[in-house]
């Protein structure tokens, strides 16, 4: 396996765009590619593409031809787009790693871009049941917020995580996301406004939740003399796991507020990079939900089964704590523009650990953990390094 | 207006289109079942063509209990999709020794709890576009008396 480094990173505006999922494209790379004045588009040899439903937002399919054209990118080893849900962007990322380890590809974007708004809001949340099984979870009017409710849930019961600890999650990446400019939101909250804010699902309240957003986020990966070629700081993919439980509710584990494919995912990815969770400086992890976020420290390692309801009352996952947990602002402050998230997560860590992260900058940040999941029995987890 | 399979949110059940309609017309009878593996014996749930565990497709149709108890259950209050109204109860049910997905029908959100026992109560939802009608699984609880 031959060492593959991030070499650029660009992302848009996450929001309601006033954009076409092509004018999305063009701006994600356009932004990538500043990143990197020495590479020009024909530079490249390949191109992948996270996207999960531009067929509904978009009526588009063939997207990853669509996206090389308007970047003018000539794709000669590697062309394809991935579509898993939430974690279409990271699971975009670990192609484009394998073929360039493998010596397959040498110089690789990988693009995640989605539009989810929609004229009507009605049909954009009908979109998002596209993700769960239509015959069995879909045609009851499920989409995400239940599922991750249940979790919530039985979370509280067992560990008697509180309303309170769900919501600091919120407030901490409502204030992150305030020193991002391509947040989605850009004004912070406070504990009061969380709790005050309407019940979704019981017990997840909006500002618990990410929102219905747009955006776009692309990355160049580079085998190891190209990377050194290009920037005197490459950024290294060190680990990277996957793993599944299941894709229906009912085939996860009984107890939803314990995921083990999360920590599996984790495991392979600590011990390819011969590291433990401790080693973690700054991980963005997959909070579309607050309980997500506090599930995730649990099952990464960050703190023990149960604990992490008083991990982030105690601060331990904010700046001057154990790990900084979604500088960046998460998916609750970003929005979650699908198959951008994981990729807008890969441009954070870029950004964070060659020292450019700006007024988000996590102190002489070394190591930093990336996780996307598509449900709660899904998870990729990647690991980065100067 | 034409139909449209992409805004249509309910399984086409019937035979026509869908080798599990036997699981939708005993359901319109009121029987909730699932497949048997006529291999190994094993039951699934839901339903199944195909056996993971020994790759067989042969299939035998076997009734579960008509009443479950609550495993676990959220409240949905606001951003339902298009067509489904608040509040909404979505529930886990174990039914024979199965987890099953479902909605719970006229119960009182306040009063819903772990462990409530609840019984079979299918929900008729739009015809197929050829006239067919469609069934999903609900529940309602077993103790509230009203029963379709």
């Amino acid at each position: 396996m031959k060492p593959v480094a991030l070499v650029g990173a660009g992302v848009t505006k996450f929001g309601v765009r006033k954009a076409t999922y092509r004018d999305l494209i063009w701006e994600a790379g356009k932004a990538c590619f500043d990143s990197v004045p020495a590479l020009k588009p024909r530079d490249l040899d390949g191109l992948v593409v996270g996207s999960v439903m531009p067929e509904r937002t978009a009526f588009q399919s063939h997207v990853a031809s669509l996206a090389a054209e308007a970047l003018g990118i000539r794709p000669s080893t590697l062309s394809a787009r991935t579509e898993h849900m939430c974690a279409s962007g990271t699971v975009g990322i670990r192609y484009a790693y394998a073929f360039i380890a493998a010596g397959l590809a040498d110089l690789v974007m990988v693009l995640g871009v989605e539009t989810l708004n929609q004229p009507s809001g009605d049909e954009a949340i009908l979109n998002m049941g596209t993700g769960v099984d239509r015959e069995w979870e879909a045609a009851f009017g499920l989409t995400a917020p239940p599922c991750f409710a249940l979790a919530a849930q039985r979370h509280m019961a067992e560990y008697g995580t509180t309303e309170e600890q769900l919501a600091l999650v919120g407030v901490k990446n409502h204030n992150h996301a305030a020193k991002n400019p391509n947040a989605h939101f850009n004004k912070g909250a406070t504990v009061d406004q969380v709790l005050g804010s309407r019940m979704i699902s019981t017990p997840l309240r909006l500002f618990m939740c990410s929102p219905i957003t747009d955006g776009a986020a692309a990355i160049i990966l580079a085998g190891e003399e190209r990377a050194r070629e290009l920037t005197d700081a490459p950024v290294w993919i060190r680990g990277t796991g996957q793993a599944l439980d299941g894709f229906q509710l009912t085939s996860l584990d009984e107890d939803y507020a314990r995921w083990p494919a999360l920590a599996r995912a984790a495991q392979s990815a600590y011990r390819m990079a011969g590291i433990g969770a401790r080693d973690v400086d700054l991980a963005e992890v997959h909070d579309c939900f607050s309980i997500a976020e506090l599930i995730a420290y649990e099952e990464l390692g960050f703190c023990a089964k149960g604990e992490a309801g008083a991990f982030v009352a105690a601060g331990r996952s904010d700046y001057g704590g154990d790990v900084v947990v979604n500088p960046r602002g998460g998916l609750i402050g970003c929005g979650h523009p699908l198959g951008a998230t994981g990729v807008a997560q890969a441009a954070e860590v870029y950004a964070q650990l060659r020292g450019e992260a700006g007024a988000r900058q996590v102190p002489d940040a070394a190591i930093g953990l990336t996780h996307n999941n598509s449900g709660m029995g899904e998870h990729v987890v990647m690991i980065y390094g100067r | 207006m034409t139909y449209f399979r992409a805004v249509d949110p309910y399984p086409l059940e019937s035979a026509d289109h869908n080798k599990l309609a036997e699981f939708y017309r005993r359901l319109a009878e009121g029987r909730l079942s699932t497949t048997r593996c006529a291999g190994c014996g094993r039951t699934s749930w839901p339903p199944r063509g195909f056996c993971p565990e020994c790759v067989s497709d042969g299939v035998e149709w076997v009734d579960l209990p008509s009443e479950g108890t609550v495993h676990a259950f959220t409240v949905q209050d606001a951003g339902l999709p298009a067509g489904f109204a608040s509040p909404r109860v979505f529930a886990i049910v174990k039914v024979g020794g199965h987890r099953v997905f479902s909605v719970l029908l006229d119960a009182d959100p306040a009063r819903v709890s772990v462990g409530q026992r609840v019984r079979l109560r299918p929900l008729r939802v739009d015809d197929e576009p050829k006239g067919a009608p469609r069934w999903l699984p609900a529940f309602t609880p077993a103790d509230d008396g009203a029963r379709a």
